[in-house]
């Protein structure tokens, strides 16, 4: 309810997207986050992975401007995100949260509509340009199939292309998704997915925070790894994801496997090698191979 | 108490083949404005509130000709007592029942939306409860001064939300649903418990409790508007401002924080111009407040939609139309015994709502 709109300085075209440089968070007085950058230009799609309770989401959150900061510096077009009004913000970067609520007797069309809301004067109307904003919107997210229908009577894997095109209503340069694979299917991700890489190719640029490895891998220009608040490494997935980075981040041995036809595997010892292997010994017998 | 996204076992369909196909021409033209049943639900609810409007006016225990009250409201009319039945009496009784009508069922869309719950009502902000011990202390305590009536329901009814809101709205996790509804539980229970301590200590005196209590309108002048309409006029026009910021909180606080709006000031808002309309409605009318739990639900129901934007004020038209039909049948039916219309409007609007809640499911 920013009534009054404040002269925000200037966005500086030749600057990235997003800057953000030594985030650190507090909540309650306990540090979150410590020290996490994270840089990101047009078209690109980046990667936040890291195990659970990382600081994946806040680190997310606080570079969206949801989420005070208690250090470091994060610029939107070389703007400080502190000194951008919510409006203004709000054209500059979309952000689908982890779990949104599902309304009663809302329909999908009324719920993209929303996320047209920053371009409205308080009071004001929906133009001609906002209502087809709104259907670019649901025909990039490719909800237009359901758009009449109640957002309470779609699937998992329906109800977060809702929420993209909610954000593609913003018409905002960049996307951020906190998470929104981590409820649905196979089929469900792998549409969802194609979906977020398929707007880089339109210019946008998109920050997605995910837990599968294998995933990150097939859809991200680079992956950028959090572990216990701090951002550990940045670059390309295969260079990033390698076997020690894994074993260290997430205690486990596991390897990733890129193919160049866009496959991507992640080999892990569930059970650790040493169980599996006197497991494998006692099932087949002293004379088995031993699993490579 | 939001409703989170659950994850399904459905299967996805694939959305029209691989992701080049994701833009297809727009050839339907995108569906605006209010649909055909939204405008049936309006339709209706107008027609109710007109017909009341001029059964309220023309029927009672004399019978005013409409012509006559169509005199009297224009000037037209001679002086004498049938002008003076529609001037004096009628007129403000039946304003009393519009804006008591509309302002719980703006009331109760307000907080229902702020609060994402259905369970709430104007009783949650601890109103209700203040403003019946505020009407207690006037009635038990100092049954002359009967005009101060309203002020002291109104006073209460609000110092009652006050609390509720500083002890909900500040500290750590403060504004936050559950802080709000459950520090309003707690003080409407603190000022119920004072209700009855005084009913219990002016057992002579509580005849004239009862009336308050069951809930209606009085015919008594202007006297009750003048006291609280600054507060309702606050109210009605809060209400106005917050209907699209409150449909911007329907995805849930983040979504509505990514597109800055600041969810937490919409909320306390909502509450405030909530607590101020339900105040005024309990100063006038005593405890017919269970009106501002289901006329938006019935609005929701009929009409399918749940957008600020239509079910705040088309609640308002259907809280003025009920509560004016409740009291002209109280008025009338049992002529000249006036019936409690709290009551009777519960026989009239539970079926209903029973119908409506059948249906929907």
């Amino acid at each position: 309810m920013a009534l009054l709109s404040r002269s925000a300085p200037p966005l500086d075209p030749s600057a990235p997207l997003l800057d953000a440089r030594e985030v650190a968070v507090e909540i309650g007085g306990k540090r979150i986050l410590h020290a996490a950058d994270l840089r990101v230009a047009a078209g690109e799609l980046v990667a936040i992975v890291g195990p659970n309770g990382a600081g994946k989401s806040t680190f997310a959150r606080a570079v969206a401007g949801l989420q005070r900061t208690s250090g470091g510096s994060v610029r939107w077009s070389g703007v400080d995100v502190g000194q951008l009004p919510g409006r203004r913000l709000a054209q500059l970067r979309a952000f689908v949260p982890q779990r949104s609520r599902v309304p009663d007797g809302v329909t999908v069309r009324e719920a993209v509509r929303i996320g047209r809301s920053p371009h409205i004067k308080p009071l004001g109307r929906m133009m001609q340009a906002d209502h087809e904003a709104v259907e670019r919107a649901i025909a990039r997210a490719g909800v237009e199939r359901f758009a009449e229908r109640k957002l309470t009577t779609l699937s998992g894997g329906e109800l977060q292309r809702v929420q993209v095109a909610v954000g593609l209503a913003q018409e905002a340069p960049l996307l951020m998704a906190d998470e929104p694979t981590s409820h649905l299917d196979l089929g469900a991700t792998a549409t969802l997915a194609k979906l977020l890489r398929g707007l880089t190719s339109d210019g946008l640029a998109v920050i997605l925070v995910v837990h599968d490895l294998s995933l990150a891998a097939a859809v991200a220009d680079r992956v950028v790894v959090i572990a216990s608040g701090r951002s550990v490494a940045s670059g390309p997935p295969a260079d990033v994801l390698v076997r020690e980075r894994l074993a260290e981040v997430w205690q486990v041995d596991a390897a990733l496997e890129t193919r160049p036809d866009g496959h991507t595997a992640l080999h892990v010892a569930w059970l650790g090698r040493q169980e599996r292997q006197s497991e494998a010994f006692a099932a087949e017998g002293a004379a088995a191979d031993p699993p490579a | 108490m939001s409703v989170q996204a659950t994850p399904r076992a459905t299967t996805d369909e694939p959305a029209g083949g691989p992701a080049g196909s994701f833009a297809p021409p727009l050839d339907a033209p995108p569906r605006r404005g209010a649909s055909v049943r939204q405008i049936v639900v309006v339709v209706i609810a107008g027609v109710a509130l007109v017909a009341a409007a001029i059964g309220s006016m023309t029927l009672g225990a004399v019978h005013v000709p409409l012509s006559v009250v169509i005199d009297a409201l224009t000037g037209q009319a001679e002086d004498g007592p049938l002008k003076q039945i529609v001037l004096d009496l009628r007129l403000p009784r039946m304003i009393e029942a519009l804006v008591v009508g509309a302002a719980l069922g703006v009331a109760g869309a307000l907080l229902q939306g702020a609060l994402a719950n259905p369970l709430a009502s104007p009783d949650v902000m601890g109103v209700t409860g203040g403003a019946s011990f505020g009407a207690m202390l006037i009635l038990l305590l100092l049954p002359d001064q009967i005009a101060l009536l309203p002020v002291g329901a109104l006073a209460f009814g609000l110092l009652a939300a006050a609390l509720v809101f500083v002890i909900g709205a500040t500290g750590a996790g403060g504004g936050s649903v559950a802080r709000l509804v459950l520090a309003g539980i707690a003080m409407t229970a603190a000022f119920q418990a004072g209700t009855t301590s005084l009913m219990a200590l002016f057992p002579d005196r509580v005849q004239s409790a009862i009336f308050w209590l069951a809930g209606g309108l009085t015919t008594s002048g202007w006297s009750n508007l003048r006291v609280v309409w600054p507060y309702l006029a606050i109210g009605f026009v809060l209400a106005i401002t917050l209907t699209r910021p409150l449909d911007r909180l329907a995805l849930g606080d983040d979504v509505a924080a990514s597109l800055g709006s600041r969810p937490r000031a919409i909320r306390l808002t909502a509450a405030v111009a909530a607590a101020m309309l339900a105040a005024c409605a309990a100063a006038i009318a005593g405890l017919v407040t269970f009106l501002g739990l289901f006329i938006p639900h019935v609005v929701r129901m009929a009409s399918g939609t749940s957008s600020h934007t239509y079910v705040v004020p088309t609640s308002a038209i259907a809280g003025a139309a009920l509560l004016m039909v409740g009291d002209t049948l109280a008025r009338t039916v049992a002529a000249p015994i006036e019936l409690p219309v709290g009551p009777l409007m519960v026989l009239l609007g539970v079926p209903l709502f029973l119908w409506l809640l059948r249906r929907a499911a």
